[in-house]
């Protein structure tokens, strides 16, 4: 197979895809990368919102919802969800010193119930919706399926209005604010709680749009949540805590390494890789490329 | 203080267990123990696994029992661990004291537990895994296969293969663990004797979301044929990512018994359309006996059998039968019964090979064709049984 | 010297005792009644008991959490298993799992040592993900088959030897391993070598300004967490006869993280109890439901939030008080209150 060949057929389309997988990771990273650089929080149970997005958008999708109203509805809906969330587990843990280590643990533990949840109301089958936007088209001899391009089109679009919203509105300067130096933001008149308890909503509504935008392509099963914790953990790390553009750097970065190492070696591999990033980045540069965003 | 309540109770525990030790007779119900995943990745198997032996027990009750004693089956949940497998086997063979054990799906657990039915001087019996080792290298006097392995899968299909598309170009996509390793290796040597190319192959990891990363090279070797062994979820991405990308045009994906079956079929949708396989059972098997076990199947729980739900079905008429035959529950003398017993199941006659305890059982080619498993060929069981190759007994 | 932490160690080791006392209870109950499975089960919770201690050891003294101690856990069981296919000695068996996870967790400590806090759980968890996958892949070692036909071996004490096979017998040699491991790792906490990686824990910056080396002080904890993980892992094969890559995913680790905290972080014998505790807890959980899960995961919670230091560390100030007071008994006199008189004090 000729060198031109080989660019058409092999490495272009694994740069396409490898795009495609690399915008669904970001956008699950994004809400990571928030509730870590604004509130401190590791997030071990982010996986499973991503399911219950899905899950909703299956049973929603399947009592006949159109997919354009659900990709709107299931993150509204999740917001109580998290607001309880942040609530009821995080709140009492919060204040300990060891607050790392705790809400690991606590969002550890919500992650086994949650998973079994799913399981027990959805039964272990897998399902999966029907894909909102058929067909495929031809770019320059690549065939790609249009689902996938309007992915990376709504996911670039959410990106960009996530970080818009963090970096130049009043809303997200008060955010920002409040994760810097949380009394002096109260005594300036923030509602520290109320902001707390929104970010974390904020984050894992995101992930739950994750999961309704990629349940087509991916799949709905109540194990999923797992699927893309540790990927989702390693761009937040290599990207930098908190960084949203060191999320969406390191999220499409890994993807391309992953997309395109596979070519070269046994895909076996490609996960020893990402790991061996993730621990160069934390043993040489553990703020990661970009730092951390409410604590500069 | 808590440490006296642990101690009366487990002290408890262990009286109990001292009380009823000798009370089964050869007259009380016979206990069957059954170590299925109920929980985690494996769960639609275990839920098959658990709806053929119930179904099978309740229809062997009705009619009297096995040799006028009850049968009583008792679950317990591996969690697709071996190490959870052999713990809860344990507790079945010395507390609960089952007559017999079956239920594990991975073959690791299988292996594991047949290893324990020795060392506990009891049976046990396969009706999920597949891996050749289980009745070759691996075999064990205490383990029974009543499912069809790994290579009695593949012979019916590269016969049919060969028949259909001679000397077509095949292109190999497995999970990369030991069952995916194995029965693309299985399927290679059948194809490869039948004068197929091979294009290429990959191993993808378990659990993969997103298999269009080898799309290049899938689509650079050209095949006609796609071989993969995924199974479960990571069917229904394959396939469909396949189809999203327009690859299964002019593709003819062929697979192992476990790709494509009843749990995955209703998520993989239209583009599981002509997939084929080579599998021990199809609903669609057209006899008596079998539209009765799909009928009464289906008004029990709801849902399709597939091969797993039918081979556990079968695998209790194959105890019942032995039982009989050899007029006890004693290890020694059921284990003799076994060999070479020839019983019927919704799938025609299977016969336990003597030499390696492996089923023998006649082979269909299937083809999914409007979400249904089409029989388009068939294999005779001597014919896709492979040589005895285990050593041991 | 006589301080808060030897007086909460003195209240460990008395719930120790009533551990072991209780154990050899049973298993008198257990031989006399001819038992197999329970003791076996209590074996095997023993086993994985020594793994939460290792856990609580980074835990609860040098504050680090490990997600992925089961690694050390699963090298010393599949190095234990290798040797004993080989050789059927206990002796030889135990001292290859331990050198084996000696230089491992030399290396990985090397690497995790580097950060800390939730980064040090990452690392830890990634290197075990990465490792149980090579394994997972790796034919000479069963790949996900795992390695079964591990021998029934007899252990030898000189004169007298005890087999494996032997309920009672392994069950009371298990006890004295993980029970040894305890106290020998008690024993050195109670040193001022280990009174530095308590103060790891209250506050890392000030103990260099002490003269303490805080990363010898790591390495050391973190290696002789991972031989204690090691010594206990090399024990599986001898009772169950088969070694599978599960030793090392993250379920074991993440069990063994829930026992520690179900029994009490930095106590030592609560990983114990917790360890017990979580066996017990999901045998019988286990047998009225397959949602053992949501069962588990909410006592988990609970424990997290409102009972951060476990079930031990409820019962442990209570005896605590019991023991100040006895010992304050005879020098009572000398604590009594100084009165003042007016006009005694002096400028």
């Amino acid at each position: 197979m000729n060198a031109l060949d080989y660019l058409q057929f092999v490495l272009a389309p694994q740069v396409v895809n490898g795009l495609a997988l690399g915008v669904a990771v970001v956008l699950v990273a994004l809400g990571l990368t928030i509730i870590f650089g604004m509130l401190d929080v590791i997030n071990m149970s982010h996986g499973e919102f991503y399911a219950i997005g899905a899950y909703a958008a299956l049973a929603l999708g399947a009592a006949g919802i159109n997919f354009w109203f659900l990709l709107v509805l299931v993150p509204v809906l999740m917001v109580p969800l998290g607001m309880a969330a942040e609530r009821l587990l995080i709140r009492p843990v919060f204040d300990s010193r060891d607050r790392h280590v705790t809400t690991l643990l606590v969002t550890f533990g919500l992650a086994l119930v949650v998973e079994d949840l799913l399981k027990v109301a959805f039964g272990p089958n897998t399902q999966r919706p029907p894909t909102p936007i058929p067909g495929a088209t031809e770019l320059a001899g690549i065939i790609v399926p249009n689902y996938r391009l309007f992915l990376i089109v709504v996911g670039a679009a959410i990106v960009s209005g996530v970080a818009y919203v963090v970096y130049r509105t009043r809303l997200g300067a008060m955010v920002r604010a409040a994760a810097f130096d949380r009394n002096m933001a109260a005594s300036l008149g923030v509602p520290v709680a109320l902001v707390y308890a929104g970010t974390f909503a904020f984050g894992v509504a995101l992930a739950g749009l994750a999961g309704v935008l990629l349940a087509p392509i991916y799949s709905v099963f109540p194990t999923m949540g797992r699927d893309f914790i540790l990927l989702a953990f390693t761009v937040v790390i290599v990207g930098g805590m908190g960084s949203i553009w060191g999320a969406v750097v390191a999220g499409l970065l890994l993807t391309q390494v992953q997309a395109l190492a596979s070519l070269v070696i046994s895909p076996v591999w490609t996960d020893p890789i990402v790991f061996g990033t993730m621990v160069a980045f934390l043993v040489f540069r553990p703020q990661g490329l970009f730092g951390r965003l409410g604590h500069a | 203080m808590k440490t006296t309540g642990y101690l009366t109770a487990a002290a408890g525990l262990l009286a109990a267990t001292a009380l009823t030790g000798g009370a089964l007779a050869q007259s009380g119900p016979i206990k069957i123990g059954v170590v299925t995943p109920l929980s985690g990745t494996y769960t639609p198997i275990g839920q098959q696994v658990r709806w053929g032996l119930e179904l099978a027990a309740k229809e062997i009750n009705a009619a009297g029992g096995i040799a006028g004693r009850q049968v009583n089956l008792v679950f317990e949940d591996e969690e697709a661990n071996p190490a959870v497998a052999v713990q809860k086997a344990e507790k079945l063979f010395q507390v609960e004291k089952v007559d017999f054990l079956t239920g594990t799906v991975n073959s690791g657990s299988t292996l594991a537990v047949a290893q324990l039915a020795e060392r506990n001087a009891k049976l046990a019996a396969t009706t999920v895994s597949f891996a050749d080792s289980i009745t070759t290298d691996k075999c064990s006097p205490n383990m029974f296969r009543v499912n069809a392995r790994a290579e009695q899968q593949s012979v019916a299909l590269a016969a049919w293969l060969a028949k259909e598309k001679p000397k077509a170009k095949v292109y190999y996509l497995g999970p990369d663990y030991e069952m995916g390793r194995s029965t693309v290796a299985a399927f290679k040597s059948s194809a490869e004797k039948s004068g197929a190319p091979t294009g290429g192959e990959v191993f993808a990891p378990l659990d993969s979301k997103d298999y269009t990363q080898y799309f290049g090279q899938i689509r650079a070797s050209r095949p006609q044929v796609l071989y993969t062994s995924v199974a479960g979820n990571d069917t229904v991405r394959l396939l469909t990512q396949l189809q999203d990308f327009g690859l299964l045009t002019n593709l003819q994906v062929v697979g192992a018994s476990g790709t494509v079956t009843s749990q995955n079929i209703g998520a993989i949708g239209q583009a599981a359309e002509g997939f084929a396989t080579g599998v021990g059972y199809s609903p669609q098997i057209d006899t008596s006996e079998n539209k009765a076990f799909v009928a009464a199947f289906r008004a029990a729980n709801k849902a399709d059998p597939d091969l797993y739900g039918a081979d556990s079905y079968g695998l209790l008429f194959a105890y019942k039968a032995a039982v009989e035959k050899a007029g006890s529950t004693e290890t020694d003398k059921v284990r003799e019964a076994l060999r070479g017993l020839s019983w019927q199941t919704p799938q025609g006659a299977k016969t336990i090979r003597a030499g390696d305890h492996q089923a023998m059982q006649p082979m269909y080619v299937v083809r999914v064709a409007k979400g249904k498993f089409d029989i388009i060929d068939k294999v005779d069981a001597d014919k896709a049984i492979g040589p005895d190759a285990c050593t041991r007994f | 010297m006589r301080d808060r932490l030897t007086l909460s160690m003195r209240a460990s080791h008395l719930l120790a005792l009533v551990f072991v006392a209780a154990a050899l209870a049973l298993a008198a109950i257990g031989a006399a009644s001819g038992d197999t499975f329970y003791l076996r089960l209590g074996t095997e919770a023993l086993i994985f008991a020594g793994l939460a201690l290792s856990v609580d050891l980074l835990l609860g003294y040098s504050g680090a959490l490990s997600l992925g101690q089961a690694l050390y856990f699963g090298i010393g069981a599949y190095v234990s298993a290798l040797t004993l296919l080989k050789v059927p000695s206990f002796w030889l068996a135990m001292a290859a799992a331990g050198g084996a996870t000696l230089l491992a967790s030399i290396v990985g400590g090397l690497i995790a040592n580097r950060v800390r806090g939730v980064y040090f759980a990452l690392i830890t968890f990634g290197l075990a993900q990465v490792v149980a996958k090579v394994v997972y892949n790796t034919r000479e070692l069963g790949a996900s088959d795992g390695m079964i036909g591990i021998p029934v071996i007899e252990i030898g004490f000189g004169p007298v030897s005890v087999s494996a096979g032997n309920p009672v017998g392994f069950f009371l040699i298990v006890l004295a391993i993980i029970m040894g491991l305890y106290w020998l790792t008690a024993y050195l906490l109670d040193t001022p070598f280990g009174r530095v990686l308590t103060a790891l824990k209250a506050n890392e910056k000030r103990v260099p300004f002490l003269g303490y080396s805080v990363w010898w002080a790591r390495m050391f904890s973190y290696v002789l967490a991972g031989l204690i993980a090691g010594l206990s892992g090399a024990l599986y094969p001898m009772l169950r006869g088969f070694v599978s890559p599960e030793l090392m995913f993250f379920a074991t680790s993440g069990n063994a993280v829930i026992s520690v905290i179900l029994g009490g972080v930095g106590t030592l014998i609560g990983a114990i109890y917790g360890s017990v505790l979580l066996v017990l807890l999901k045998s019988i959980i286990g047998s009225w439901t397959e949602h053992h899960l949501i069962v588990i995961g909410v006592i988990f919670m609970v424990c997290v939030m409102f009972l951060p230091k476990g079930l031990v560390g409820f019962i442990r100030p209570r005896i605590e008080e019991r023991l100040l007071a006895g010992a304050q008994k005879p020098a009572a006199p000398s604590f009594a209150p100084v009165r003042l008189e007016a006009g005694s004090a002096k400028p």
